[in-house]
Protein backbone atom coordinates (compact mmCIF):
# COMPACT_ATOMS: atom_id res chain seq x y z
CA UNK A 1 0.00 0.00 0.00
CA UNK A 2 2.41 2.58 1.35
CA UNK A 3 4.68 1.19 -1.75
CA UNK A 4 2.03 1.99 -4.56
CA UNK A 5 1.16 5.53 -2.69
CA UNK A 6 4.69 6.04 -3.41
CA UNK A 7 4.83 5.25 -6.51
CA UNK A 8 1.71 7.27 -7.54
CA UNK A 9 3.25 10.19 -5.79
CA UNK A 10 6.39 10.17 -8.10
CA UNK A 11 4.55 9.65 -10.75
CA UNK A 12 1.95 12.41 -9.82
CA UNK A 13 5.07 14.65 -9.28
CA UNK A 14 7.00 13.88 -12.83
CA UNK A 15 3.59 14.44 -14.57
CA UNK A 16 3.06 17.71 -12.79
CA UNK A 17 6.99 19.10 -13.47
CA UNK A 18 6.67 17.84 -16.99
CA UNK A 19 3.45 19.36 -17.60
CA UNK A 20 5.18 22.56 -15.74
CA UNK A 21 8.32 22.72 -17.61
CA UNK A 22 6.45 22.18 -20.96
CA UNK A 23 4.24 25.09 -20.20
CA UNK A 24 6.51 27.48 -19.09
CA UNK A 25 8.87 26.65 -21.99
CA UNK A 26 6.45 27.06 -24.40
CA UNK A 27 5.62 30.51 -22.79
CA UNK A 28 9.04 31.93 -23.02
CA UNK A 29 9.40 30.82 -26.11
CA UNK A 30 6.80 32.73 -27.12
CA UNK A 31 7.68 35.48 -25.32
CA UNK A 32 11.00 35.71 -27.19
CA UNK A 33 9.61 34.96 -30.32
CA UNK A 34 9.80 36.96 -33.23
CA UNK A 35 6.27 37.76 -35.24
CA UNK A 36 6.12 36.18 -38.58
CA UNK A 37 8.01 37.79 -41.38
CA UNK A 38 5.71 38.99 -44.06
CA UNK A 39 6.13 36.83 -47.31
CA UNK A 40 6.08 39.65 -49.91
CA UNK A 41 6.80 38.46 -53.12
CA UNK A 42 5.83 34.68 -52.69
CA UNK A 43 5.40 32.93 -55.79
CA UNK A 44 2.09 31.32 -54.04
CA UNK A 45 -1.23 33.82 -55.43
CA UNK A 46 -3.24 34.66 -52.52
CA UNK A 47 -5.87 32.41 -51.57
CA UNK A 48 -9.56 33.43 -53.14
CA UNK A 49 -11.49 33.81 -50.14
CA UNK A 50 -11.51 36.57 -49.33
CA UNK A 51 -10.76 37.60 -45.11
CA UNK A 52 -11.23 40.40 -43.43
CA UNK A 53 -9.46 40.73 -39.97
CA UNK A 54 -11.99 40.75 -37.12
CA UNK A 55 -12.88 44.48 -36.17
CA UNK A 56 -12.79 45.09 -32.34
CA UNK A 57 -16.55 45.16 -32.74
CA UNK A 58 -16.59 41.77 -33.76
CA UNK A 59 -13.94 40.68 -31.27
CA UNK A 60 -16.46 41.96 -28.64
CA UNK A 61 -19.06 40.12 -29.60
CA UNK A 62 -17.33 37.15 -30.38
CA UNK A 63 -15.96 37.14 -26.36
CA UNK A 64 -17.72 39.65 -24.09
CA UNK A 65 -20.87 37.41 -23.62
CA UNK A 66 -19.82 34.06 -23.33
CA UNK A 67 -18.95 34.78 -19.49
CA UNK A 68 -21.40 36.98 -18.79
CA UNK A 69 -24.47 39.17 -20.15
CA UNK A 70 -22.88 42.20 -22.21
CA UNK A 71 -21.86 45.15 -20.71
CA UNK A 72 -22.25 48.43 -22.99
CA UNK A 73 -19.44 50.83 -23.98
CA UNK A 74 -21.37 53.57 -22.34
CA UNK A 75 -21.32 51.93 -19.23
CA UNK A 76 -17.46 53.15 -17.96
CA UNK A 77 -15.26 55.77 -19.36
CA UNK A 78 -12.06 55.56 -21.58
CA UNK A 79 -10.00 55.47 -18.75
CA UNK A 80 -12.44 52.69 -17.07
CA UNK A 81 -12.67 50.83 -19.75
CA UNK A 82 -8.76 50.62 -19.87
CA UNK A 83 -8.46 48.94 -16.68
CA UNK A 84 -11.37 46.40 -17.05
CA UNK A 85 -9.88 45.63 -20.14
CA UNK A 86 -6.63 44.54 -18.59
CA UNK A 87 -9.00 42.66 -16.00
CA UNK A 88 -10.78 40.94 -18.78
CA UNK A 89 -7.97 40.15 -20.53
CA UNK A 90 -6.48 38.42 -18.25
CA UNK A 91 -9.56 36.82 -16.94
CA UNK A 92 -10.09 35.26 -20.80
CA UNK A 93 -6.72 35.02 -22.03
CA UNK A 94 -6.81 36.97 -24.66
CA UNK A 95 -4.35 37.69 -27.02
CA UNK A 96 -2.94 40.94 -27.29
CA UNK A 97 -4.02 42.36 -30.54
CA UNK A 98 -7.74 40.90 -29.77
CA UNK A 99 -7.74 43.19 -26.57
CA UNK A 100 -6.16 46.42 -28.38
CA UNK A 101 -9.04 46.50 -31.08
CA UNK A 102 -11.94 45.54 -28.13
CA UNK A 103 -10.22 48.52 -25.70
CA UNK A 104 -10.13 50.47 -29.29
CA UNK A 105 -14.09 49.94 -29.99
CA UNK A 106 -15.13 50.53 -25.95
CA UNK A 107 -13.34 53.90 -26.23
CA UNK A 108 -14.67 55.14 -29.48
CA UNK A 109 -18.47 54.92 -27.29
CA UNK A 110 -17.67 54.99 -24.08
CA UNK A 111 -19.28 57.85 -21.22
CA UNK A 112 -17.91 60.50 -19.89
CA UNK B 1 8.14 129.15 -82.96
CA UNK B 2 11.92 128.41 -83.67
CA UNK B 3 10.56 131.19 -86.31
CA UNK B 4 10.19 133.77 -82.82
CA UNK B 5 13.76 132.90 -81.73
CA UNK B 6 16.55 135.38 -82.49
CA UNK B 7 18.77 134.03 -84.62
CA UNK B 8 21.29 135.07 -82.78
CA UNK B 9 20.48 132.68 -79.96
CA UNK B 10 21.19 129.75 -82.70
CA UNK B 11 24.03 131.33 -83.19
CA UNK B 12 25.20 131.12 -79.67
CA UNK B 13 24.71 126.86 -79.43
CA UNK B 14 28.01 125.57 -80.03
CA UNK B 15 28.09 122.32 -81.31
CA UNK B 16 30.31 121.01 -78.10
CA UNK B 17 27.34 122.40 -76.18
CA UNK B 18 24.34 120.70 -78.33
CA UNK B 19 26.19 117.47 -77.47
CA UNK B 20 26.73 117.80 -74.16
CA UNK B 21 23.41 118.58 -74.03
CA UNK B 22 22.47 115.62 -75.73
CA UNK B 23 24.25 113.15 -73.99
CA UNK B 24 22.70 114.49 -70.59
CA UNK B 25 19.34 113.91 -72.44
CA UNK B 26 19.97 110.08 -73.47
CA UNK B 27 21.42 109.59 -69.61
CA UNK B 28 18.38 110.95 -68.44
CA UNK B 29 16.00 108.53 -70.94
CA UNK B 30 18.12 105.62 -69.58
CA UNK B 31 17.80 106.84 -66.19
CA UNK B 32 14.06 106.66 -66.25
CA UNK B 33 13.73 103.56 -68.43
CA UNK B 34 15.91 102.10 -65.69
CA UNK B 35 13.62 103.32 -63.18
CA UNK B 36 10.61 102.34 -65.14
CA UNK B 37 12.12 98.68 -64.83
CA UNK B 38 12.67 98.87 -61.58
CA UNK B 39 8.97 100.08 -61.05
CA UNK B 40 7.83 97.23 -63.06
CA UNK B 41 9.76 95.05 -61.12
CA UNK B 42 8.66 96.15 -57.60
CA UNK B 43 4.86 96.31 -58.62
CA UNK B 44 5.65 92.22 -59.48
CA UNK B 45 7.45 91.75 -56.39
CA UNK B 46 4.16 93.95 -54.58
CA UNK B 47 1.98 91.37 -56.70
CA UNK B 48 3.63 88.33 -55.76
CA UNK B 49 3.60 89.50 -51.78
CA UNK B 50 -0.19 90.06 -52.16
CA UNK B 51 -0.63 86.51 -53.76
CA UNK B 52 1.70 84.87 -51.27
CA UNK B 53 -0.33 86.90 -48.71
CA UNK B 54 -3.30 85.69 -49.67
CA UNK B 55 -2.20 82.27 -49.56
CA UNK B 56 -1.05 82.35 -46.17
CA UNK B 57 -4.01 84.01 -44.45
CA UNK B 58 -6.04 80.93 -46.39
CA UNK B 59 -3.47 78.09 -44.76
CA UNK B 60 -3.86 79.92 -41.54
CA UNK B 61 -8.09 80.07 -41.56
CA UNK B 62 -7.82 76.16 -42.84
CA UNK B 63 -5.77 75.27 -39.55
CA UNK B 64 -7.30 77.18 -37.23
CA UNK B 65 -10.39 75.57 -38.15
CA UNK B 66 -8.73 71.91 -38.40
CA UNK B 67 -7.03 72.49 -34.97
CA UNK B 68 -10.89 73.88 -33.91
CA UNK B 69 -12.23 71.00 -35.39
CA UNK B 70 -9.54 68.26 -34.01
CA UNK B 71 -9.94 69.88 -30.64
CA UNK B 72 -13.95 69.06 -30.86
CA UNK B 73 -12.86 65.65 -31.28
CA UNK B 74 -10.13 65.10 -29.87
CA UNK B 75 -10.57 63.10 -25.80
CA UNK B 76 -9.00 65.76 -23.61
CA UNK B 77 -5.37 65.05 -23.25
CA UNK B 78 -3.63 61.90 -23.06
CA UNK B 79 -5.16 59.36 -20.38
CA UNK B 80 -3.71 59.34 -17.22
CA UNK B 81 -1.43 56.75 -16.39
CA UNK B 82 -3.34 55.65 -13.06
CA UNK B 83 -6.38 54.35 -12.57
CA UNK B 84 -8.80 52.95 -10.33
CA UNK B 85 -11.90 51.59 -10.93
CA UNK B 86 -14.35 50.08 -8.33
CA UNK B 87 -16.72 47.39 -9.76
CA UNK B 88 -18.35 44.58 -8.26
CA UNK B 89 -21.87 43.03 -7.07
CA UNK B 90 -24.91 42.55 -4.62
CA UNK B 91 -26.61 39.92 -3.84
CA UNK B 92 -29.62 39.25 -1.52
CA UNK B 93 -30.92 35.38 -1.62
CA UNK B 94 -34.02 33.61 0.14
CA UNK B 95 -33.94 30.07 0.53
CA UNK B 96 -35.91 27.51 2.36
CA UNK B 97 -34.22 23.90 2.25
CA UNK B 98 -37.06 20.49 3.56
CA UNK B 99 -37.36 20.24 7.04
CA UNK B 100 -35.94 24.04 7.51
CA UNK B 101 -37.65 27.36 7.85
CA UNK B 102 -37.12 29.66 5.00
CA UNK B 103 -36.04 32.89 5.39
CA UNK B 104 -33.61 35.28 3.98
CA UNK B 105 -30.35 33.74 4.19
CA UNK B 106 -27.57 35.77 2.84
CA UNK B 107 -26.96 39.71 2.27
CA UNK B 108 -23.68 40.04 0.18
CA UNK B 109 -21.91 42.81 -1.10
CA UNK B 110 -18.68 42.08 -3.24
CA UNK B 111 -16.84 45.15 -4.51
CA UNK B 112 -13.80 44.20 -6.53
CA UNK B 113 -11.23 47.16 -6.85
CA UNK B 114 -9.12 46.91 -9.83
CA UNK B 115 -5.97 49.67 -9.61
CA UNK B 116 -4.30 49.81 -13.13
CA UNK B 117 -1.09 51.47 -12.62
CA UNK B 118 0.65 51.73 -16.26
CA UNK B 119 -0.54 50.32 -19.33
CA UNK B 120 0.68 46.63 -17.85
CA UNK B 121 -0.15 46.11 -14.44
CA UNK B 122 -3.18 45.69 -12.64
CA UNK B 123 -3.95 45.00 -9.18
CA UNK B 124 -7.11 43.29 -8.45
CA UNK B 125 -9.12 42.24 -5.03
CA UNK B 126 -12.33 40.71 -4.53
CA UNK B 127 -13.88 41.24 -0.96
CA UNK B 128 -16.72 40.16 0.38
CA UNK B 129 -18.92 41.50 3.09
CA UNK B 130 -21.75 38.84 3.82
CA UNK B 131 -24.43 38.83 6.33
CA UNK B 132 -25.30 35.14 6.95
CA UNK B 133 -28.34 33.52 8.85
CA UNK B 134 -27.04 33.20 11.80
CA UNK B 135 -26.73 37.05 11.99
CA UNK B 136 -22.65 36.89 11.30
CA UNK B 137 -21.06 39.60 9.21
CA UNK B 138 -18.46 37.86 7.72
CA UNK B 139 -15.60 40.10 5.58
CA UNK B 140 -13.09 38.17 3.77
CA UNK B 141 -11.10 38.83 0.70
CA UNK B 142 -12.12 36.24 -2.41
CA UNK B 143 -9.31 37.25 -4.43
CA UNK B 144 -6.13 39.82 -4.16
CA UNK B 145 -3.59 39.29 -7.07
CA UNK B 146 -1.15 41.18 -8.84
CA UNK B 147 -1.40 41.21 -12.96
CA UNK B 148 1.21 42.11 -15.11
CA UNK B 149 1.21 42.18 -18.94
CA UNK B 150 4.93 40.88 -19.95
CA UNK B 151 4.52 40.62 -23.32
CA UNK B 152 1.69 39.92 -26.27
CA UNK B 153 1.59 36.16 -25.01
CA UNK B 154 2.09 35.90 -20.89
CA UNK B 155 1.06 37.72 -18.54
CA UNK B 156 2.62 37.18 -14.72
CA UNK B 157 -0.05 36.83 -11.91
CA UNK B 158 0.42 36.74 -8.79
CA UNK B 159 -1.05 37.08 -5.02
CA UNK B 160 -4.33 35.11 -3.92
CA UNK B 161 -5.27 34.25 -7.04
CA UNK B 162 -8.26 32.67 -8.60
CA UNK B 163 -7.63 28.88 -9.74
CA UNK B 164 -8.46 27.96 -13.18
CA UNK B 165 -9.68 24.31 -12.05
CA UNK B 166 -12.05 24.50 -14.47
CA UNK B 167 -13.98 27.15 -15.44
CA UNK B 168 -16.57 27.92 -12.37
CA UNK B 169 -14.51 29.52 -9.82
CA UNK B 170 -12.78 32.19 -12.07
CA UNK B 171 -16.09 32.71 -13.67
CA UNK B 172 -18.25 33.68 -11.23
CA UNK B 173 -20.45 36.76 -9.59
CA UNK B 174 -23.57 37.00 -8.71
CA UNK B 175 -24.88 38.79 -11.78
CA UNK B 176 -22.62 35.79 -13.95
CA UNK B 177 -23.72 32.76 -12.63
CA UNK B 178 -27.34 31.80 -13.66
CA UNK B 179 -27.98 29.70 -10.28
CA UNK B 180 -27.40 31.18 -6.85
CA UNK B 181 -25.37 28.39 -5.38
CA UNK B 182 -22.35 26.84 -7.27
CA UNK B 183 -22.47 23.47 -8.51
CA UNK B 184 -21.51 20.65 -5.85
CA UNK B 185 -18.05 19.88 -7.27
CA UNK B 186 -16.79 23.33 -6.74
CA UNK B 187 -18.49 24.35 -4.17
CA UNK B 188 -17.03 21.35 -2.38
CA UNK B 189 -14.22 19.38 -3.93
CA UNK B 190 -12.46 22.11 -5.89
CA UNK B 191 -10.29 24.87 -4.72
CA UNK B 192 -11.74 28.13 -5.46
CA UNK B 193 -8.27 30.58 -4.81
CA UNK B 194 -4.82 29.78 -4.26
CA UNK B 195 -1.80 31.97 -2.82
CA UNK B 196 1.11 31.27 -5.24
CA UNK B 197 2.18 32.42 -8.87
CA UNK B 198 0.90 32.34 -12.47
CA UNK B 199 1.88 32.14 -16.08
CA UNK B 200 -1.39 32.57 -18.80
CA UNK B 201 -1.81 34.20 -21.98
CA UNK B 202 -3.64 32.87 -24.97
CA UNK B 203 -2.27 32.50 -28.48
CA UNK B 204 -4.88 33.49 -31.58
CA UNK B 205 -4.74 30.88 -34.25
CA UNK B 206 -5.71 31.83 -37.67
CA UNK B 207 -7.72 35.16 -37.97
CA UNK B 208 -11.36 34.22 -37.17
CA UNK B 209 -11.12 34.77 -33.21
CA UNK B 210 -10.09 30.91 -32.26
CA UNK B 211 -7.53 30.65 -29.88
CA UNK B 212 -5.69 28.40 -27.80
CA UNK B 213 -5.51 29.58 -24.03
CA UNK B 214 -2.94 28.33 -21.22
CA UNK B 215 -2.47 29.10 -17.67
CA UNK B 216 -0.07 27.56 -15.14
CA UNK B 217 0.81 28.16 -11.91
CA UNK B 218 2.57 27.62 -8.16
CA UNK B 219 0.40 27.62 -4.92
CA UNK B 220 1.09 26.62 -1.65
CA UNK B 221 -2.29 24.14 -2.29
CA UNK B 222 -4.48 22.26 0.05
CA UNK B 223 -3.20 21.93 3.76
CA UNK B 224 -4.18 20.50 6.73
CA UNK B 225 -6.90 22.25 7.90
CA UNK B 226 -6.65 22.53 11.79
CA UNK B 227 -3.06 22.54 13.07
CA UNK B 228 -4.36 21.49 16.55
CA UNK B 229 -5.75 18.75 16.06
CA UNK B 230 -3.09 17.40 13.71
CA UNK B 231 -3.63 14.51 11.28
CA UNK B 232 -7.25 13.82 13.51
CA UNK B 233 -9.11 12.38 10.49
CA UNK B 234 -5.73 10.42 9.03
CA UNK B 235 -5.68 8.44 12.29
CA UNK B 236 -9.12 7.76 12.33
CA UNK B 237 -10.16 4.20 10.65
CA UNK B 238 -13.48 5.38 10.10
CA UNK B 239 -13.77 8.49 7.55
CA UNK B 240 -17.68 8.48 8.43
CA UNK B 241 -16.84 9.48 11.85
CA UNK B 242 -15.85 13.33 11.02
CA UNK B 243 -14.51 15.12 7.69
CA UNK B 244 -11.21 14.82 6.94
CA UNK B 245 -8.38 16.98 8.02
CA UNK B 246 -8.28 19.08 4.40
CA UNK B 247 -8.52 22.41 4.05
CA UNK B 248 -8.71 23.26 0.32
CA UNK B 249 -8.29 27.07 1.08
CA UNK B 250 -4.75 26.35 0.33
CA UNK B 251 -4.11 29.92 1.29
CA UNK B 252 -1.56 31.28 3.87
CA UNK B 253 -1.33 28.71 6.54
CA UNK B 254 1.88 27.81 8.34
CA UNK B 255 4.43 26.29 6.69
CA UNK B 256 4.48 22.61 7.71
CA UNK B 257 0.92 22.28 6.98
CA UNK B 258 1.77 21.07 3.47
CA UNK B 259 5.78 20.42 2.93
CA UNK B 260 6.28 21.28 -0.23
CA UNK B 261 3.87 24.10 -3.06
CA UNK B 262 1.60 22.22 -5.64
CA UNK B 263 1.45 23.17 -9.10
CA UNK B 264 -1.39 22.81 -11.90
CA UNK B 265 -2.58 24.21 -15.03
CA UNK B 266 -5.39 24.44 -17.66
CA UNK B 267 -5.15 24.65 -21.36
CA UNK B 268 -8.06 25.71 -23.29
CA UNK B 269 -9.26 25.74 -27.12
CA UNK B 270 -12.14 28.14 -27.87
CA UNK B 271 -13.52 28.01 -31.46
CA UNK B 272 -16.03 30.63 -32.68
CA UNK B 273 -16.94 30.19 -35.78
CA UNK B 274 -19.26 33.24 -35.57
CA UNK B 275 -20.59 36.37 -33.05
CA UNK B 276 -22.14 33.96 -30.19
CA UNK B 277 -21.48 30.88 -31.68
CA UNK B 278 -18.67 29.34 -30.08
CA UNK B 279 -17.16 25.78 -28.17
CA UNK B 280 -14.18 26.49 -25.72
CA UNK B 281 -13.09 23.18 -24.56
CA UNK B 282 -10.58 23.05 -21.25
CA UNK B 283 -8.41 20.70 -19.49
CA UNK B 284 -6.36 21.31 -16.20
CA UNK B 285 -5.31 19.45 -13.08
CA UNK B 286 -3.21 20.44 -10.07
CA UNK B 287 -0.94 18.42 -7.85
CA UNK B 288 0.81 18.55 -4.55
CA UNK B 289 1.36 17.21 -1.13
CA UNK B 290 -0.94 17.91 1.85
CA UNK B 291 -1.10 17.37 5.37
CA UNK B 292 1.72 17.88 7.69
CA UNK B 293 4.03 14.50 6.82
CA UNK B 294 4.55 15.22 3.58
CA UNK B 295 3.72 11.77 2.24
CA UNK B 296 0.41 12.14 0.78
CA UNK B 297 -0.70 13.43 -2.13
CA UNK B 298 -3.55 15.83 -3.47
CA UNK B 299 -4.23 16.05 -7.02
CA UNK B 300 -7.51 17.15 -9.34
CA UNK B 301 -8.17 16.55 -12.87
CA UNK B 302 -10.85 18.45 -14.40
CA UNK B 303 -12.19 18.67 -17.85
CA UNK B 304 -14.74 21.75 -19.02
CA UNK B 305 -16.71 22.80 -21.88
CA UNK B 306 -19.40 24.93 -22.92
CA UNK B 307 -21.41 26.06 -25.92
CA UNK B 308 -23.37 29.12 -27.21
CA UNK B 309 -25.74 28.41 -30.05
CA UNK B 310 -27.25 32.05 -30.71
CA UNK B 311 -27.27 34.42 -28.32
CA UNK B 312 -29.92 32.83 -26.65
CA UNK B 313 -28.78 29.42 -25.82
CA UNK B 314 -25.69 28.22 -23.32
CA UNK B 315 -24.66 25.37 -22.45
CA UNK B 316 -21.82 24.24 -20.40
CA UNK B 317 -20.12 21.52 -17.70
CA UNK B 318 -17.52 20.27 -15.87
CA UNK B 319 -16.49 16.69 -14.75
CA UNK B 320 -14.04 16.74 -11.93
CA UNK B 321 -12.00 14.07 -9.87
CA UNK B 322 -9.91 14.75 -6.92
CA UNK B 323 -7.49 12.08 -5.25
CA UNK B 324 -5.99 12.67 -1.83
CA UNK B 325 -4.08 9.84 0.49
CA UNK B 326 -4.58 9.57 4.00
CA UNK B 327 -2.29 7.25 6.37
CA UNK B 328 -6.10 5.23 7.83
CA UNK B 329 -8.13 4.82 5.23
CA UNK B 330 -6.00 4.80 1.49
CA UNK B 331 -6.70 7.18 -1.35
CA UNK B 332 -9.72 8.98 -0.83
CA UNK B 333 -11.62 10.00 -4.78
CA UNK B 334 -13.90 12.43 -4.15
CA UNK B 335 -15.71 12.79 -7.87
CA UNK B 336 -18.32 14.86 -9.91
CA UNK B 337 -19.56 16.47 -12.63
CA UNK B 338 -22.26 18.99 -14.01
CA UNK B 339 -24.29 20.69 -17.17
CA UNK B 340 -26.08 23.02 -17.45
CA UNK B 341 -28.34 24.70 -19.93
CA UNK B 342 -29.73 28.04 -20.76
CA UNK B 343 -32.19 29.86 -23.10
CA UNK B 344 -33.42 33.17 -23.41
CA UNK B 345 -36.92 33.35 -24.32
CA UNK B 346 -36.18 36.27 -26.08
CA UNK B 347 -35.19 33.97 -28.62
CA UNK B 348 -38.49 33.11 -29.53
CA UNK B 349 -39.45 36.52 -30.53
CA UNK B 350 -42.80 36.25 -29.10
CA UNK B 351 -42.50 40.37 -28.78
CA UNK B 352 -44.27 39.55 -25.11
CA UNK B 353 -42.70 42.59 -22.22
CA UNK B 354 -42.18 40.05 -19.51
CA UNK B 355 -41.73 36.96 -21.40
CA UNK B 356 -39.02 38.42 -23.43
CA UNK B 357 -36.68 39.08 -20.37
CA UNK B 358 -37.04 35.75 -18.92
CA UNK B 359 -34.58 32.69 -19.00
CA UNK B 360 -35.03 29.33 -18.21
CA UNK B 361 -32.14 27.29 -16.68
CA UNK B 362 -32.16 23.80 -15.23
CA UNK B 363 -28.92 21.78 -13.91
CA UNK B 364 -27.91 18.65 -13.26
CA UNK B 365 -25.27 17.88 -10.46
CA UNK B 366 -23.76 14.38 -9.19
CA UNK B 367 -21.29 14.74 -6.23
CA UNK B 368 -19.34 11.07 -4.56
CA UNK B 369 -17.33 13.03 -1.57
CA UNK B 370 -15.17 10.19 -1.22
CA UNK B 371 -16.67 9.89 2.37
CA UNK B 372 -19.80 7.66 1.73
CA UNK B 373 -22.18 10.44 0.67
CA UNK B 374 -23.41 10.46 -2.87
CA UNK B 375 -25.78 13.51 -4.04
CA UNK B 376 -27.68 13.61 -7.50
CA UNK B 377 -29.07 17.31 -7.74
CA UNK B 378 -31.61 18.19 -10.40
CA UNK B 379 -32.48 22.60 -10.39
CA UNK B 380 -34.57 24.23 -12.54
CA UNK B 381 -35.51 27.78 -12.42
CA UNK B 382 -35.62 30.79 -14.16
CA UNK B 383 -34.04 34.33 -14.23
CA UNK B 384 -35.80 37.51 -14.50
CA UNK B 385 -33.76 40.45 -16.08
CA UNK B 386 -34.69 43.87 -14.58
CA UNK B 387 -31.23 45.17 -16.83
CA UNK B 388 -28.85 43.23 -18.30
CA UNK B 389 -26.67 43.35 -14.71
CA UNK B 390 -30.27 43.55 -12.43
CA UNK B 391 -31.66 40.25 -11.93
CA UNK B 392 -33.70 37.98 -10.11
CA UNK B 393 -33.32 34.26 -9.97
CA UNK B 394 -35.77 31.58 -8.68
CA UNK B 395 -34.52 27.98 -8.63
CA UNK B 396 -36.05 24.64 -7.18
CA UNK B 397 -33.72 21.32 -6.02
CA UNK B 398 -34.53 17.73 -6.10
CA UNK B 399 -31.53 16.19 -4.39
CA UNK B 400 -31.57 12.12 -3.92
CA UNK B 401 -28.39 12.33 -1.14
CA UNK B 402 -27.28 9.26 0.92
CA UNK B 403 -24.63 8.91 3.12
CA UNK B 404 -23.35 10.63 6.39
CA UNK B 405 -23.53 13.66 4.87
CA UNK B 406 -26.58 13.93 3.21
CA UNK B 407 -28.28 16.95 1.96
CA UNK B 408 -31.84 17.51 2.09
CA UNK B 409 -34.43 16.12 -0.12
CA UNK B 410 -35.20 19.38 -1.99
CA UNK B 411 -34.28 23.60 -1.10
CA UNK B 412 -35.86 26.36 -3.36
CA UNK B 413 -33.50 29.65 -3.50
CA UNK B 414 -34.46 33.39 -4.81
CA UNK B 415 -31.94 36.08 -4.80
CA UNK B 416 -31.65 39.59 -6.19
CA UNK B 417 -28.52 40.31 -7.63
CA UNK B 418 -26.83 43.00 -9.30
CA UNK B 419 -23.66 43.62 -11.13
CA UNK B 420 -21.98 47.28 -11.13
C1 LIG C 1 -13.51 34.25 -19.12
C2 LIG C 1 -14.75 34.84 -18.78
C3 LIG C 1 -14.95 36.30 -19.15
C4 LIG C 1 -14.88 36.86 -20.39
C5 LIG C 1 -14.58 36.18 -21.72
C6 LIG C 1 -15.17 38.27 -20.22
N1 LIG C 1 -15.45 38.54 -18.92
FE1 LIG C 1 -16.01 40.32 -18.14
N2 LIG C 1 -16.14 39.50 -16.30
C7 LIG C 1 -15.87 38.18 -15.98
C8 LIG C 1 -16.08 37.98 -14.57
C9 LIG C 1 -15.89 36.67 -13.82
C10 LIG C 1 -16.50 39.22 -14.05
C11 LIG C 1 -16.97 39.58 -12.63
C12 LIG C 1 -16.06 39.43 -11.58
C13 LIG C 1 -14.82 40.25 -11.67
O1 LIG C 1 -14.81 41.38 -12.16
O2 LIG C 1 -13.84 39.74 -11.18
C14 LIG C 1 -16.52 40.15 -15.16
C15 LIG C 1 -16.87 41.48 -15.04
C16 LIG C 1 -16.95 42.38 -16.07
C17 LIG C 1 -17.37 43.76 -15.94
C18 LIG C 1 -17.85 44.45 -14.68
C19 LIG C 1 -16.80 45.23 -14.05
C20 LIG C 1 -15.76 44.39 -13.38
O3 LIG C 1 -14.59 44.67 -13.60
O4 LIG C 1 -16.10 43.48 -12.62
C21 LIG C 1 -17.28 44.32 -17.18
C22 LIG C 1 -17.59 45.74 -17.56
C23 LIG C 1 -16.80 43.28 -18.08
N3 LIG C 1 -16.62 42.11 -17.38
C24 LIG C 1 -16.58 43.47 -19.43
C25 LIG C 1 -16.10 42.49 -20.29
C26 LIG C 1 -15.74 42.72 -21.66
C27 LIG C 1 -15.82 44.05 -22.38
C28 LIG C 1 -15.33 41.53 -22.17
C29 LIG C 1 -14.81 41.24 -23.57
C30 LIG C 1 -13.45 41.45 -23.76
C31 LIG C 1 -15.43 40.54 -21.10
N4 LIG C 1 -15.90 41.16 -19.99
C32 LIG C 1 -15.15 39.19 -21.25
C33 LIG C 1 -15.50 37.19 -16.86
C34 LIG C 1 -15.31 37.36 -18.22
Amino acid sequence: MKLIQRKQRTVGWRATTLLGAAVIGLSLALAQAQPPAKSGGSKKPEPKKVRHDLTGEELYQINCNRCHSERYPTEFTAAQWQTIMLEMRVRANLPAEQSRKILEYLQQDSGN
Amino acid sequence: MGVALPPRATAAVTDEDFNALKNQVQQLNSTVQGLQQEHQQDQQTIQQLRDQLGQTQTLATNAVQKAEAAQAQATPGPSARHNFTMAGDAEVQFSKAAGQHGGFALADFAPIFLYRANDNILFEAGFDTSLDSGGNTTFSMSFGQLDYVWNDYVTVVAGDMLLPLGTYNIRSAGWLTKIPDAPLVDDQILPGSGVGAQLRGGIPIGDTGQMLTYSVYGVNGPGAGDSTTGDAFQSTNSPSVGSPNLDLGGNLTSPNEHPDPSGGGRVGWFYPWKPHYDVELGISGQSGEWGYVGNHLWSAAVLDAAVHISPYFEAKGEYANTWYGTDASGTIHPHGWWVQASYKLAGLNLELPVVNDLELVGRYDRLNDGLGTKTDRYTAGLVYYFTDTLWFESDYEYLSSHGPNAMPPNEVIAQISYGF
